[in-house]
């Protein structure tokens, strides 16, 4: 027999309390009237004197009854054998191991390969480990299969001494992704049977920089379950350097200091920093900047780069880790593009769309877009038409060079042509490679606009949110009737509201060539003085092959496209690492993976070199800690600690404890039995006080 | 003063007090009493008290002309008071207690019935020698008051005045001995019955004043045989009968101090009274009336004898005689 509330027992000790009621002499409840009591003084109720006990049969009815109480209240109940507990399966474990930039602090990276080792060491023969390191990616170390080839004795120590050849690159910490590949890792079934459970042994130092956003919204697999070693550095104290822009300039002009900002841990106990130029890792170049950070704040200053010194790092001093102290700063090569704009219009003439054309363009240090008008009437040369991004023909030319501009576009070129006023269609003909391309000048009453428009073509997608997509305020006064069921391919991009063709694209060869059936000028349209123009002009261009402007800095693991570096792809090139390495690109890469450490990378494609920097994800300097429970608001099942588990179980047990209880209500037969011993009590009792002589009559003198 | 005046009187003739308490009519158990101690001795101890002529008095105004001689009138022409016809030798004052206290009894009838019955019997007996008696009781308050008379019908006032049951809340000595002192101018026979059982503090000083008045005073205490021995058996509530106190009492470990307590008071009662010159009769309920009577009665005798030497003294010392 088993009891819910055994406190209840202690109740039992009032047993002892008719005991002691039976030992004192009862104080009687009759009154006997005297004259006077003036010579009397009130006795104290007293335990008789003799020890021994009256009325024994009443003395333990009243235990009895007491106890049956106590026994009532304790209630009882009968255990029986409880369902034997599930046959425990194998666990599977994934260990996730940050080797981000932050666990390069001093000392986290030991306690973490501590913390993995007496995870390892905890594996049971049946539990199925695995192990895999992330920063912005995830890799496997040893997986699951891998780690069930492995002899089973070994296994732990295999594993630890693969984690052992690994240490913290450079790379920002993606905790979000990682964990949601884990996840899906120990969600695929292995064998026949799903994994019943698995669990996620995440060991890292949660930094403020983790990028747990992707953890949102995700749908966690059932049975698994995420627990979370936090390891810390020795310091608190650090600092770190960023770029504040992207854009570092060449010329030593004060007025365009290279800006950083340096921020410094809100557990910091340094404030005092020194920031200044360098050209390789020691010492600075030139004067330094004292700046003074207090701590969980941060400070921009500028940093002039003195003039005829070369320096291409900016480094911080002053802290203790010094992994984020340094950023690489190098100013970017602008990209130079040319458009070709071949009509009889005059550059100078505000009514014409070379007059516009040339003005949306304007000059960045990213990007200068040269403008090249020619003259249809005049030779154009060949390195013209392949040196432009995109040709625009606004007046009708002469056969050859329509057919120059037909093999441009096979090959890969954009060609936009505007059909405005007569004489363009066999231009458009021999542009399309077809035969001569009627269309019909129409100049409405009041005016057309462009009524829709495909957002989802990448030349509108731009325009595709609702805030832009409104071209009705451009009004046409004048523009050419086409009948695209005649072009081969040919897609309308944009109508009119009349239902006529506004633009079309007609896929040729490799290229395209587009339509654009009314011109911008004034006279035609609004679309010149719109503020729809410029964007579309760049969409156009970008949509027609330009390389976008380069980044002044990548972070470590992003992709670099050589293209815009090296310009052609067809020759072998060579990338100089910052470590001093090199490694051989051939013809078909187009991008350079390899960005694994900061630093200034050079490539060279037989002309010369191009660089680009890579620096730190300033992410991973955020190196104060979140706490578990971030985790847990974003929905990571978390897993329960030894005490917690514990707590459940008993709490667990003392739920089937009160179900039993509830079901055989055993207290009620308790409870009956006391009220059966006080009716009994009762009875002898009142017979007992019967017997007794009420209260002696003072004798008779 | 305790007396064992049962050794003079035959014990077959003497009533148990309880069957005379069975008798309801007051004066009937008077008579019984009276008539039988008359009959236990067979003789009158007071011979020679009836009405004698003393002497004429010149009458004056105010004086009741019921007693004007009119023999002497017809003779001398002038009004002369006889003066023995009518009046009495002795006037007795009894004051009875009538407290709560005195309801208490543990023979079948209580203190104040008996103590009841004693004033009646010591009335009636008076009564029959033609003194004049008068009564007052009183709890702690004086009650009734009839003056000291010897009219017919009077004894019955008396008796009814007597059978009043007990009210008060408690037994205040002092008033009653003060308004007698005040009432009372001539010399008188008081007696006083009560049990005595309240602080004796004032007592001294209103009993001298009343002895100083120059009134024989008798005190009388009545107790119960179970205030006397106090023979309770099992401990209970005791309840006070006047002011309803309760106290929780073990008579086997209470009795030795109350019979210390009670003896000590009884010997302060006792010396106060012979300080004074009080006689004192301490009677216990179970005793019989006729004995107690007895007792008055030898107790008066003697107490007659020692005035006259005391008065005898007193005349000598001083040349005149006492009043």
């Amino acid at each position: 027999m088993s009891f819910l509330a055994p406190l209840f027992f202690l109740g039992l000790l009032t047993a002892g309390l008719p005991v002691v009621f039976h030992l004192i002499r009862r104080t009687t409840r009759e009154r006997t009237p005297f004259s006077s009591l003036m010579f009397l003084a009130p006795t104290p109720p007293r335990l008789t004197q003799r020890s021994r006990l009256e009325h024994l049969l009443l003395l333990f009815l009243r235990c009895l009854a007491i106890a049956l109480l106590g026994f009532g209240f304790a209630r009882p109940f009968m255990k029986r054998a409880m369902a034997p507990p599930p046959n425990a399966n194998a666990h599977r474990v994934l260990v996730l191991v940050d080797t981000s930039a932050s666990m390069r602090r001093a000392g986290v990276w030991a306690e973490a390969r501590h913390q993995v080792d007496s995870i390892l060491q905890g594996a049971s023969l049946l539990d199925q480990f695995a192990l895999y390191t992330f920063d912005r990616q995830t890799k496997s170390l040893v997986g699951f299969n891998e780690w069930n080839a492995m002899p089973a004795g070994e296994r732990a120590a295999l594993a630890s001494r693969k984690l052992a050849e690994q240490a913290p690159g450079w790379a920002g910490t993606q905790l979000g992704s990682a964990l949601i590949q884990a996840a899906e890792v120990l969600a695929e079934p292995i064998g026949k049977s799903q994994a019943s459970s698995g669990r996620i042994e995440v060991i890292t130092d949660l930094q403020e920089g983790s990028h747990l956003e992707q953890l949102q919204g995700y749908e966690w697999p059932k049975g698994i379950e995420v627990a979370v070693h936090t390891v810390r550095g020795r310091n608190a104290n650090n600092a770190s350097l960023q770029l504040v822009s992207d854009e570092v300039d060449s010329d030593a002009n004060k007025a365009n200091d290279t800006r950083v900002r340096i921020s410094n841990s809100p557990g910091s106990k340094r404030e005092q920093f020194k920031v200044g130029w360098r050209n390789s890792d020691a010492g600075f170049v030139g004067q330094p900047v004292d700046v003074y950070v207090p701590a969980g704040q941060s400070r921009v200053v500028g940093l002039p780069i003195a003039p005829g010194i070369a320096a291409d790092r900016i480094a911080l001093e002053g802290d203790d880790e010094d992994f984020d102290n340094v950023v690489f700063a190098k100013p970017p090569e602008p990209i130079q593009l040319s458009v070709l704009y071949i009509g009889n219009d005059d550059p100078g003439n505000p009514r014409q769309g070379l007059y516009f054309l040339k003005r949306a363009f304007q000059e960045t240090r990213r990007q200068t877009v040269e403008v090249v008008a020619a003259h249809p009437g005049e030779g154009i040369t060949q390195a013209q038409l392949q040196g432009a991004t995109i040709c625009f023909v606004g007046s009708p030319v002469s056969n050859e060079t329509a057919a120059a501009l037909h093999d441009q576009v096979t090959a890969g070129k954009t060609v936009l042509a505007i059909p405005s006023g007569t004489g363009m269609e066999s231009t458009l003909g021999k542009l399309l490679g077809t035969g001569s391309l009627a269309y019909q000048p129409i100049r409405p009453s009041n005016y057309a606009m462009l009524g829709e428009l495909d957002f989802r073509h990448p030349l509108f997608a731009p325009f595709a949110d609702p805030r832009y997509s409104d071209f009705t305020k451009i009004h046409f006064w004048a523009y050419s009737r086409l009948d695209p069921s005649g072009i081969p391919n040919a897609r309308v991009l944009a109508r009119f509201d009349s239902g006529d063709p506004a633009l079309i694209e007609v896929p040729t060869g490799s290229g395209r060539v587009l339509i654009l059936t009314s011109g911008w000028q004034p006279d035609s349209s609004q679309l010149a003085l719109s503020s729809k123009f410029v964007p579309l002009l760049y969409s156009l261009l970008e949509t027609s092959g330009a390389p976008s402007p380069l980044p002044a800095q990548y972070r470590i693991g992003d992709v670099v496209p050589l293209g815009p570096l090296t310009g052609s792809s067809s020759v072998t090139r060579t990338v100089r690492l910052p470590g001093g390495g090199q490694q051989n690109l051939d013809s078909a890469q187009t991008n350079f993976l390899e960005t694994a450490v900061p630093g200034i990378y050079t490539v060279s494609a037989g002309g010369p070199a191009k660089t680009f920097v890579v620096n730190l994800d300033p992410s991973e300097s955020r190196t104060s800690p979140i706490a578990v429970e971030e985790l847990e608001r974003l929905g990571v099942p978390m897993a329960q600690t030894a005490s917690k588990v514990a707590a459940d179980e008993n709490r667990k047990v003392r739920f089937q404890n009160v179900e039993l209880e509830n079901r055989q209500k055993m207290w009620r037969w308790f409870i009956i039995g006391t009220i059966l011993v006080l009716i009994i009590e009762s009875w002898f009792g009142g017979r007992a006080a019967r017997r007794v002589s009420p209260v002696a009559s003072p004798a008779p003198g | 003063m305790r007396t064992d005046a049962g050794s003079r009187l035959p014990q077959s003739s003497l009533i148990d007090p309880k069957t005379l308490m069975s008798i309801r009519n007051l004066e009937l158990r008077a008579k019984v009493v009276v008539e039988g101690f008359w009959s236990g001795i067979h003789r009158s101890p007071y011979h020679g008290f009836s009405a004698e002529f003393t002497e004429y008095r010149q009458y004056t105004p105010d004086d009741d002309p019921r007693y004007l001689d009119w023999r002497v009138f017809a003779r001398s022409d002038r009004f002369f008071i006889k003066k023995f016809e009518d009046e009495t030798n002795l006037r007795c004052y009894l004051l009875a207690d009538q407290s709560r206290s005195m309801s208490y009894g543990s023979a079948g009838y209580s203190k104040a019935e008996y103590a009841g019955t004693l004033a009646a019997t010591l009335a009636y007996f008076l009564y029959l020698q033609g003194d004049a008696v008068g009564l007052l009781t009183f709890d702690n308050e004086v009650r009734e008051y009839l003056p000291a008379r010897h009219r017919t019908g009077h004894l019955r006032h008396l008796m009814l005045a007597l059978e009043k049951p007990s009210a008060g809340n408690a037994t205040e000595l002092g008033p009653p001995l003060k308004r007698i002192v005040e009432i009372v101018r001539k010399r008188s026979l008081i007696a006083m019955i009560s049990d005595f059982l309240s602080p004796l503090d004032r007592l001294d000083r209103n009993l001298s004043a009343l002895a100083a008045s120059g009134h024989d005073v008798v005190v009388i205490q009545v107790l119960d045989p179970a205030e006397l021995t106090f023979d309770f058996k099992s401990p209970a509530m005791f309840e006070d009968v006047e002011s309803g106190k309760v106290l929780f009492i073990d008579p086997a470990t209470a009795r030795k101090e109350y019979l210390r307590k009670l003896t000590a008071h009884q010997e302060e009662l006792r010396s106060t009274c012979r300080r004074l010159g009080v006689s004192w009769l301490e009677v216990s309920c179970d005793k019989p009336l006729e004995l107690v009577l007895f007792d008055f009665l030898r107790e008066r005798m003697q107490r007659g004898k020692s005035v006259q030497r005391f008065s005898r003294v007193l005349h000598h010392t001083t040349g005149q005689p006492m009043a």
